[in-house]
């Protein structure tokens, strides 16, 4: 069974930037049709699907400037940026929070309705709480539908279809539950597919027990690369300091500013990096692995009306069974300080930068492909960033819809696909997918995680073309599992572009996510650059390296200064 | 005699009304990993893939749902 | 339910919507919105507000969140006297999420309904809509018997930023019997730089409950009043620490000298946190006389701290320079 539907703008991926794409792209042009396609159900689907409990990089006039803030990231990520896109987002940022509070999103205001902007970090100002965050779904589902965004749910889309001459035409899926074929004809389509989110295997051994939400596998990375787009930074890795086996995040910026912390076993601060950056993890990781470690939430010195505040705010958004797991473990936010660790490893520009590389229009290198959010490579970019270049996305593919034809569906691409997709249906015997996933995962975690070794990497490719050879093995008994062996094989690419971007960075940068052993250095003579990963025209992985376009702000002497100081204990300033 | 595995999200069959025809908690789970039971009509964990995100219970109209934490982590 | 709306639906949702059985009707609900648009499925909704199962009743409120269109909004105010509880909750929850400034009048006309629960609602919906013709009713509902009803009447107000209310918010602040309403009174001054506000918030900033003094250490700041330097100084010896954070915090805004030696003297607290805002405070005041205090943090150990105070002296050191 095969079903075709043809629409101007495809959207896949209905989380975050997704959902703000479709509309904006209605909104530009209420002429055309725009399809929101979504693995699970778009009413709670993606990173935010229980909501959020903050914005951390809000730009918002009074408290931070687009420049500042543009200064600010170019450091937090030792300089690898394309500053066009973080103006992009910095100057659209606080349109975007007004806009969403008139649809009822809900920021924290003070008693007088203004945003109670928080200052967390040294320099800058840029935290906004969000303590009744948890209907940002509703909020949006409800615009979806006033916006007459065709929504279908429960699609696994695998592959976009390109025409002769390269430009977008589609893409193809199938139905998780029907197993129904799905051939979409588009003008346009925007990836927001999210991050790459089942890369390494969490500590606990459980495949679904990840930071990210365990829907996100990595399905866009995979799509962009095999449409031949250019992928950026897939090397400087996501990892995030975290609760530990609950790995789900402890919410510094929730707690932050009302006064808990990262304390190390003696209950001090340890962390000298002002951003939550690579550097931090740096920190986060030798602490961990130190005399004074392990790590641990403090917040059991605050006032009784503060911690039941923190309570709700954390057990009620986000990752709302934080509060269970507590109670199984009968830890108290009263009395105890909570155990944290470090994540295991994904892809993710909302928290580092690895990407689909995207300019600031949100266009990749394919004509007629956009993307959004957490797999577009904007750094830092977190939720907001992520309603920002939806909306980029949204209305750059509305305006190219204008001017484009519906490209022509290439019937061998479909026909391979649909073999390639529901051959795990057909064989009789084989491995189930669970097992090549778990395989998968441990040895990412064996080879990739960091610090990372030239050698280890090695050996980790070569295991990685042997699980190739195993995915031609893997059995499905219904479209359920057809979705979780289709999965396997974007995360088994988002592993090979993350071991080959690191090998090729024959440096260390970004700290903890970019840490190579044997080149411990940062060169910045050689690799100020961006490292691009592609699909070559003989079908295997090529990398070369992108030149960094000129700052349109210079980080000034003085704010290098301060950061270098943020991050350098005292008894090592040089006098 | 048989055993049955104890999953994260338990179901409570009094208060379930997915036999008359409701299917919030299925729909909103991301993994997807809720089924109705035909032997019983109710909701069901058919695929041990659970997020302990909570949509299932959050969004139940009748509150029948309790997602505990998973053994592995807890 | 009126046939002739239910001409117009799919088959099965119509029939399911006028099932003998109360849960189904409610499931019908549920997904009246996934199948048909937002507009047509309000007047299915609406007249469920009139169903005879208090289940479909809240499913009908609940599913009104937001949607504001007078006929909408007559409903929800209705269900708040529903004889269900959970659906006057869910009603009000509903009512507060609407953002169609046209419908404040319709709210307006029941601002002195005889339930509180439904003044309250009113005006919990009312804050948002900023509406200059909520001012006369929020006054008079400052004086209501009810807390929840003064605490909501109180941010109406607050947001509206109206100097009308001023004596009247002052009056609260200083005499309220309810904690929370005097705290939020002491933050809805937080727009005027008025002499009138002043001896109201010197007062709240010695209040029994530490919240309300927080509240009032945080607004001296947002005002920038030099008045209450001396205050927020005496503030620095608060028995919260937290108050005196916020204290600290405030005059680093206000970055006057007067203050320089007090916050000295909290950079020894045994509250890193505190150390933590007086050391930015310091920095932002950049005074010279705060230099030797500010070296011995320079190795304190927690790292906040000590990054505080080395940006705190290197502006004091620039400054000399």
């Amino acid at each position: 069974m095969t079903q075709v539907t043809t629409v101007d703008v495809l959207v896949i991926g209905g989380g975050t930037a997704g959902p703000m794409a479709a509309i904006k792209a209605r909104q530009k042009n209420p002429n055309l049709k725009v399809m929101l396609l979504e693995k699970a159900n778009v009413k709670r689907s993606g990173a935010i699907s229980m909501g959020m409990d903050g914005l951390n990089n809000a730009v918002i006039p009074g408290y931070a400037t687009p420049e500042q803030y543009v200064r600010e990231i170019t450091v937090a990520n030792d300089g690898i940026v394309n500053q066009k896109t973080l103006f992009a987002y910095a100057n659209n940022s606080y349109a975007m929070i007004e806009e969403l509070d008139s649809w009822g999103v809900k920021f924290e205001k003070d008693e007088n309705g203004d945003y109670a902007v928080r200052k967390v970090h040294h320099v800058g100002t840029y935290v906004l709480p969000m303590p009744e965050g948890h209907d940002v779904k509703k909020v949006l589902y409800r615009k979806l539908k006033q916006n007459r965004v065709i929504i279908t749910n429960r699609l696994v889309a695998t592959r976009i279809l390109l025409d002769g001459e390269g430009k977008v035409a589609g893409a193809l899926s199938f139905d998780c539950r029907s197993g129904e074929y799905n051939v979409i004809r588009a003008k346009a389509v925007i990836l927001s597919t999210g991050a790459a989110g089942r890369l390494g295997l969490p500590a606990s051994g459980y495949l679904f027990g990840t930071y990210e939400n365990p829907t996100n596998a990595g399905d866009g990375y995979s799509m962009a690369y095999h449409a031949g787009a250019e992928l950026s930074g897939i090397e400087c890795f996501q990892i995030n300091p975290l609760i530990k086996d609950y790995n789900g995040p402890a919410c510094a910026y929730v707690t932050g500013p009302m006064g808990g912390y990262t304390a190390n076993a003696k209950g001090e601060r340890f962390i000298e990096s002002d951003y939550w950056s690579g550097q931090m993890m740096q920190e986060f990781y030798e602490e961990l692995a130190g005399g004074k470690g392990p790590v641990f939430l403090k917040v059991n010195h605050l006032a009784e009306e503060t911690i039941t505040n923190i309570e709700t705010i954390l057990h009620g958004n986000e990752r709302p069974s934080r509060g269970r797991f507590h109670e199984g473990r009968g830890t108290d936010y009263r009395k105890d300080m909570v155990e944290m660790h470090i994540s295991e490893i994904g892809l993710c520009s909302g928290h580092s930068a690895s990407g689909v590389w995207v300019n600031e229009r949100a266009e990749t290198t394919v004509p007629g492909l956009y993307a959004a959010g957490d797999l577009a490579c904007v750094p830092h970019n977190y939720m907001l960033g992520a309603f920002v270049y939806g909306r980029l996305a949204g209305e750059s593919a509305a305006e190219y819809c204008a001017a484009t034809q519906l490209g022509e569906v290439d019937e061998v691409q479909v026909e391979a696909e649909r073999q390639r997709i529901f051959a795990p249906l057909a064989r009789e015997h084989g491995l189930p997918p669970s097992q090549v996933e778990y395989k998968l995962r441990r040895l990412v975690n064996d080879y990739l995680q960091p610090p990372k070794v030239t050698k280890r990497m090695e050996i980790g490719l070569a295991r990685f073309e042997e699980i190739r050879a195993d995915i031609q093995n893997i059995v499905a008994s219904n479209p359920h599992e057809l979705m979780r062996a289709a999965e396997v094989r974007f995360i088994l690419d988002c592993a090979e572009m993350a071991a080959r971007a690191s090998l090729f960075r024959t440096e260390s940068r970004w700290g903890l996510y970019h840490q190579r052993q044997d080149y411990p250095e940062q060169v910045n003579d050689e690799w100020r650059v961006h490292v691009q990963v592609k699909k070559g025209a003989d079908g295997r992985m090529t990398l070369f390296k992108r030149a960094l376009e000129p700052y349109l702000v210079e980080p000034q002497e003085a704010e290098k200064f301060i950061y270098q100081h943020l991050r350098i204990r005292p008894e090592t300033v040089p006098e | 005699m048989t055993h049955t595995i104890d999953f994260p999200v338990k179901v409570n069959l009094e208060s379930c009304i997915a036999d008359k025809g409701c299917t919030v908690c299925i729909d909103v789970c991301p993994l997807d990993v809720l089924a109705i039971d035909p032997a019983t009509g109710k909701a069901t964990m058919k695929y041990d893939e659970c997020w302990y995100c909570l949509p299932c219970e959050k969004d139940c109209p009748t509150q029948a749902i309790r997602v505990d934490i998973p053994y592995l982590l807890r | 339910m009126n046939t002739e709306l239910l001409s117009l639906l799919p088959l099965p949702l119509a029939t399911r919507l006028i099932d003998a059985d109360a849960t189904v009707r409610r499931i019908a609900l549920i997904d009246l919105l996934d199948e048909i648009d937002p507009e047509e499925a309000e007047s299915y909704l609406v007249s469920a507000l009139a169903d005879p199962a208090a289940e479909v009743r809240l499913e009908a409120a609940r599913q009104l969140e937001a949607q504001d269109s007078p006929e909408v909004v007559t409903g929800l105010l209705g269900a708040l006297q529903d004889e269900a509880r959970e659906v006057r909750e869910a009603a009000a929850l509903s009512l507060s999420a609407v953002k169609n400034a046209a419908i404040g009048t319709l709210l307006l006309q029941h601002a002195t309904h005889s339930d509180a629960e439904v003044r309250t609602a009113i005006f919990r919906a009312l804050r948002e809509l900023r509406l200059p013709a909520a001012e006369a009713p929020a006054i008079y509902a400052l004086a209501d018997t009810h807390a929840s009803v003064r605490r909501e009447a109180v941010a109406v107000l607050g947001w509206l930023k109206t100097s009308a209310a001023l004596p009247q918010l002052v009056a609260l602040a200083g005499s309220d019997s309810d904690a929370e309403v005097r705290r939020a009174a002491i933050g809805a001054l937080g727009f005027a730089s008025d002499a009138a506000t002043l001896p109201a918030l010197e007062k709240a900033l010695t209040d029994t409950d530490w919240l309300v003094r927080e509240e009032a250490a945080t607004v001296a700041g947002k005002l920038g009043l030099r008045e209450l330097v001396p205050a927020l100084i005496a503030a620095l010896q608060d028995s919260f620490w937290q108050v005196r954070l916020k204290a600290a915090r405030s005059l680093g805004r206000l970055k006057d000298d007067r203050a320089v030696t007090p916050l000295v003297e909290s950079l020894t607290h045994t509250m890193s946190n505190l150390r933590k805002e007086v050391a930015l405070a310091l920095g932002e005041i950049a005074n010279p006389a705060a230099a030797a205090g500010l070296e011995v943090v320079l190795d304190d150990p927690d790292t906040d701290v000590r990054k505080a105070a080395r940006l705190a002296y290197g502006r004091i050191a620039s400054q000399l320079n």
